[in-house]
């Protein structure tokens, strides 16, 4: 196991694949693969939670699915995110620059 | 926010509809996402195998992954609910007896409870269809003291009416209407229906639209005449018209008066509701102008309006009081210019209350209304008897089921999971009941209902929202309260201990929640018989009642001018010629002019005897007029003396026959006979006491200060307008005859109508009757429940004990012995049952004693008679399992485990 991954936080896969689909559709591979590139391998996605994390956004009217063709000419099943995600996604991702900032004070305090 | 909760939702449901295709689509998904990393790997340079293997180890536990999207889907609930119900309904299948006679003795106990719930609501809750803001509109009520006693009406005079609309300032609108029978049509198509004088005030309470044409206008509604136009209501455009559009224009004949029709009322619509749903509504000035058209705005006198009143906004109903109160006295010291002798306003107190929309919450409810709450409190015991009894009948089978119950804890199923199954069954199990109960009550409460509504009020159960809710939720009740007992049970369960014992020795804690549950039965169905036993004994008292005179056997003739003009002599006339032909018909044996009809309609004058200051503070004394034929006719015995005779002519010397009562009071010690009477002035000659009748309750049922005195017609020199026939037989065979044979003795637009006597009597017992017959059928419900019940659970109990029993008997006990034990145990519990039920019907019955007619609520014959036929059942259950338990060969009980 590579000692440089880094637990996600409580909370901030959700944040993460809301980003990942802001930018095009994507399967769960490529989701996954594309936040492990993104940050450096830093960030791996724990599997197990990927999915259950993916029907719970779609339950929540956040992101929508679709059946279409893989660049391998596989069925894949794409989510893209809706409009009531794409609001959601600002909502979380300034709670937490704000978090992070707030953070950062604390931790750079003298 | 409602938009995110409506998409999930709608996510879930169709998630739990298509879930075998999203199990496809979830297997399909991860199915890719392994292959792909898979993929990764080869490329990596590792063999297809290995590559495989290597993704599966790194993608986890493929069931965990699954399971764990199932439930972000937030289905398994829903699958669970399914399963259980699948679950209850298979249990229930395999044993369709149970599951019959539970769902009946629901459906009886929920179908009583919505018949009540929609009746009781009709009458003091649900504001009337149509009526805009209710919260502001309210009934007016005068009260005035007289006496040292205050009397409060409903009724108005236009003149007062129109002082209190003039004189006060916090309302939006002052509203009066009224509604009466009035001859409708022409000719032999002439029918009395309720017609409406309504404001145009009254009308502009409602937001509603006419079906047809138009409302009146405030022009066609200023008195003194109004324009003669006419709004249709609803169903009697339907039924007299059949719904034709074309009826606008045409004239309709309501009285004396040709009324053009401008419009039809919207359907449903039913004015504020409380009497009779008008056939037609008419501007309140041409209705007045109609009935009256000399004095009807200056006679205080002239009361029978109601008036509604709409708040101000901004005004309490406090200051609104005080406001119309100011106007009343200010109205009463302006009556008294006209009435010089009339009580001033300190010594009258009049006084105006606001009172609710709906009647019978206000202060002046019908013992109808009171007795229709009484009884849907007991509709409610029903519910709580038949749920006692079904949780005796579940928990008794989850006693049974201890052992299945025990195994499925002991492999892992969650006692949380548990018990939603076994709340799952009673639920299943009550909505069988409650829809039976909406059934019985759609039904079978219809006749319910005709007992306790006005007639045409529509009150459907199954269209009907309200009472739709109100099913639900005892539904609902009911399935909980049926469920714990089996649930608690269920929880406590020792595993170990059940599965161990192999359901064979008995359960101590189940069968002490049963016998509670026993109790508790018995005690409401003491409560009830005592209930049923007083009313029925009350009835009774009001039927044996002698009244005074005969009922059946009478018809009452009104006479209906209907613009003819006559003279008083001309109308005397009339009427005697209308006493003779109805003396011709066939089956007729007496005939009499009437001033004063029982329960209906009285006549009375100031009286006078010397040395009484004040004749009028000894009681109510009302005045009859009648010919030499009137006692015949009513059947009213003479005591003593003589009645009237072709000698009492107009001229000759006046005579009165007085009630025995009466002669009591005027002339106490002395004999009435001979006395000399003075009616209407201190001036006018002697009328001598000629004879004494026996006393006639004319005016109540119980009211005990109500004398009447009788002076013959011919010196009462007025016309009566109603006659009284006497038919051989019952009164109602004879109505069309009689009215045909006398209708063809009229001029012009005239018109007689007949009603047999009993119509108007009847109304007076009928709060009587109600509580008896609701009473009595719902206390034998709960009577053949309580008695079902107790049989069901000491036949159990004497099951269970089986082996005891096998053993006192081959230890040498008698089996008389042991038949006076169960038998003893059986009559201990529904004992207390009946001393803690006698208690409670006790306190109640106190509340209920004004319902009662010369009842008391403490009625010894009525409580022992209950105890006795309590504990007749409750012998009768328990010896006939005791006695088949103690028949069985002991070797053979002990045997058969």
């Amino acid at each position: 196991m590579d000692d440089e991954r880094l637990d996600l936080p409580q909370g901030t896969l959700d944040l993460l694949i809301l980003k990942t689909l802001s930018l095009c559709p994507a399967h769960g591979w490529a989701i996954s693969e594309r936040i492990r590139q993104v940050s450096r391998a830093a960030l791996q996605v724990p599997q197990g939670s990927l999915y259950p994390a993916l029907h719970r956004l779609e339950r929540r009217g956040w992101i929508r699915a679709r059946w279409g063709a893989s660049d391998n000419n596989r069925k894949a099943k794409f989510y893209e995110l809706t409009p009531s995600g794409r609001t959601q996604l600002a909502a979380e991702a300034g709670q937490w620059a704000r978090l992070t900032a707030a953070v950062g004070f604390v931790l750079h305090m003298s | 926010m409602l938009s995110e909760l409506w998409s999930d939702l709608r996510y879930r449901l169709r998630a739990f509809v298509h879930r075998a295709e999203l199990e496809r689509e979830l297997d399909a998904e991860l199915e890719f996402h392994i292959a792909h990393a898979a993929e990764a790997y080869e490329r990596q340079g590792l063999p297809a195998g290995e590559a495989r293997r290597r993704a599966r180890l790194a993608f986890g536990s493929v069931e965990d992954i699954k399971e764990r999207s199932r439930e972000a889907r937030g289905t398994t609930f829903l699958e669970s609910v399914l399963q259980d119900l699948r679950y209850a309904w298979r249990g229930l299948r395999a044993r369709p007896a149970f599951a019959v006679g539970v769902a009946l003795t629901l459906a009886l106990g929920i179908g009583a409870n919505a018949t009540m719930f929609g009746i009781v609501d009709r009458l003091l809750f649900r504001p009337p269809p149509y009526l805009r803001d209710p919260g502001r509109v309210h009934r007016v009520y005068l009260s005035q003291t007289y006496a040292r006693t205050e009397y409060t009406e409903r009724d108005a005079s236009v003149a007062r009416y129109l002082d209190l609309a003039r004189w006060s300032h916090g309302f939006s609108a002052v509203a009066p209407f009224g509604t009466w029978r009035i001859a409708v049509g022409m000719g032999d198509a002439t029918r009395e229906l309720p017609v409406m004088g309504a404001s145009v005030a009254y009308l502009g309470l409602f937001d509603a639209r006419p079906a047809l044409g138009r409302f009146f206008t405030a022009d066609e509604d200023r008195l003194p005449t109004g324009v003669p136009v006419a709004v249709l209501g609803y169903a009697y455009w339907q039924v007299a018209f059949g719904g034709s559009r074309d009826v606008l224009g045409r004239e309709l004949q309501i009285g004396r008066t040709a009324f053009t029709i401008i419009g039809v009322a919207p359907e449903g619509f039913v004015g504020l509701g409380d009497d009779e749903v008008p056939a037609v509504y008419v501007p309140f000035a041409a209705f007045t102008w109609n009935a009256r058209p000399e004095d009807h705005t200056t006679d205080y006198h002239w009361q029978w309006l109601e008036l509604a009143v709409r708040r101000a906004p901004g005004v309490s109903p406090a200051a609104a009081t005080t406001d119309l109160t100011a106007a009343l006295e200010r109205s009463w010291t302006a009556q008294a210019t006209w009435e010089p002798n009339r009580a001033s306003v300190a010594a009258a107190k009049p006084r105006a209350l606001l009172g609710p929309v709906r009647v019978q919450r206000g202060p002046l409810p019908d013992a109808a209304a009171r007795v229709a709450v009484w009884v849907a409190g007991v509709a409610l015991i029903v519910l709580l008897i038949a749920c006692a009894n079904v949780a005796n009948l579940l928990l008794a089978r989850a006693v049974t089921r201890r052992r299945e119950i025990a195994l499925r804890l002991a492999l892992g199923v969650s006692r949380g999971r548990l018990i939603r199954q076994l709340v799952t069954e009673s639920l299943l199990l009550a909505a069988l009941g409650g829809l039976g109960g909406l059934m019985a009550a759609q039904s079978g409460g219809a006749l319910i209902r005709r007992l306790f509504l006005p007639a045409d009020v529509a009150a459907p159960v199954l269209g009907d929202g309200r009472t739709l809710a109100m099913t639900a939720l005892a539904t609902l009740a009911a399935a909980l309260i049926t469920g714990l007992a089996p649930a608690v049970h269920a929880l406590r369960s020792d595993v170990a201990r059940d599965l161990g014992a192999g359901g064979r020795d008995t359960d101590a804690r189940a069968s002490r929640l049963r016998t509670m549950l026993l109790t508790l039965q018995a005690t409401l169905s003491v409560v009830l018989l005592i209930g049923a036993g007083l009313f029925v004994r009350s009835f009774g008292r009001v039927r044996d009642l002698r009244l005074g005179f005969d009922v059946d056997p009478v018809l009452v003739v009104t006479l209906n001018k209907r613009g003819v003009e006559l003279s008083f002599d001309q109308q005397i006339a009339l009427e005697q010629r209308l006493s003779d032909a109805a003396l011709a018909l066939p089956g007729v044996t007496g005939a009499t002019p009437a001033a004063t009809v029982p329960y209906w309609a009285y006549e009375g004058r100031a009286l006078f005897v010397a040395g009484i200051d004040s004749v009028d503070l000894l009681g109510d004394f009302v005045m009859q007029a009648g010919n030499p034929d009137y006692f015949h006719v009513m059947g009213t015995r003479l005591v003593r003396g003589r009645g009237f005779d072709a000698a009492d002519r107009a001229g000759a010397p006046p005579v009165v026959v007085v009630s025995a009562g009466m002669g009591r009071t005027l002339w106490p010690g002395r004999d009435p006979i001979g006395q000399c009477l003075r009616i209407g002035a201190d001036t006018v000659p002697c009328t001598t006491v000629v004879g004494i009748a026996e006393d006639a309750r004319t005016q109540s049922l119980s009211q005990p200060r109500t004398y009447t005195y009788y002076i013959p017609v011919s010196q009462f020199r007025a016309p009566t307008g109603m006659l009284l026939v006497r038919v051989a037989g019952r009164a109602e065979d004879h109505v069309e005859r009689v009215r045909k044979g006398l209708q063809a003795q009229l001029p012009g637009a005239a018109y007689v109508t007949a009603q047999p006597f009993r119509d108007m009597v009847a109304p007076r017992m009928r709060s009587w009757q109600l509580g008896a017959t609701m009473f009595v059928a719902f206390g034998g419900v709960a009577l053949a429940l309580a008695g079902i019940g107790l049989y069901g659970v000491i036949a159990y109990g004497v099951a269970e004990r089986r082996r005891e029993i096998g053993i006192r008997l081959a230890l040498g006990a008698q089996r008389r012995q042991v038949l006076a034990l169960v038998v003893r145990g059986g009559l201990r519990l529904i004992a207390s049952g009946v001393v803690a039920g006698s208690v409670i019907a006790a306190l109640l019955a106190q509340r209920a004693a004004s319902l009662l007619f010369k009842e008391s609520p403490l009625d010894p014959l009525v409580y022992v008679g209950v105890a006795g036929v309590l504990l007749l059942v409750a012998a009768v259950a328990t010896w006939l399992p005791a006695t088949a338990a103690a028949r069985v060969d002991p070797s053979v009980t002990l045997r058969s485990d």
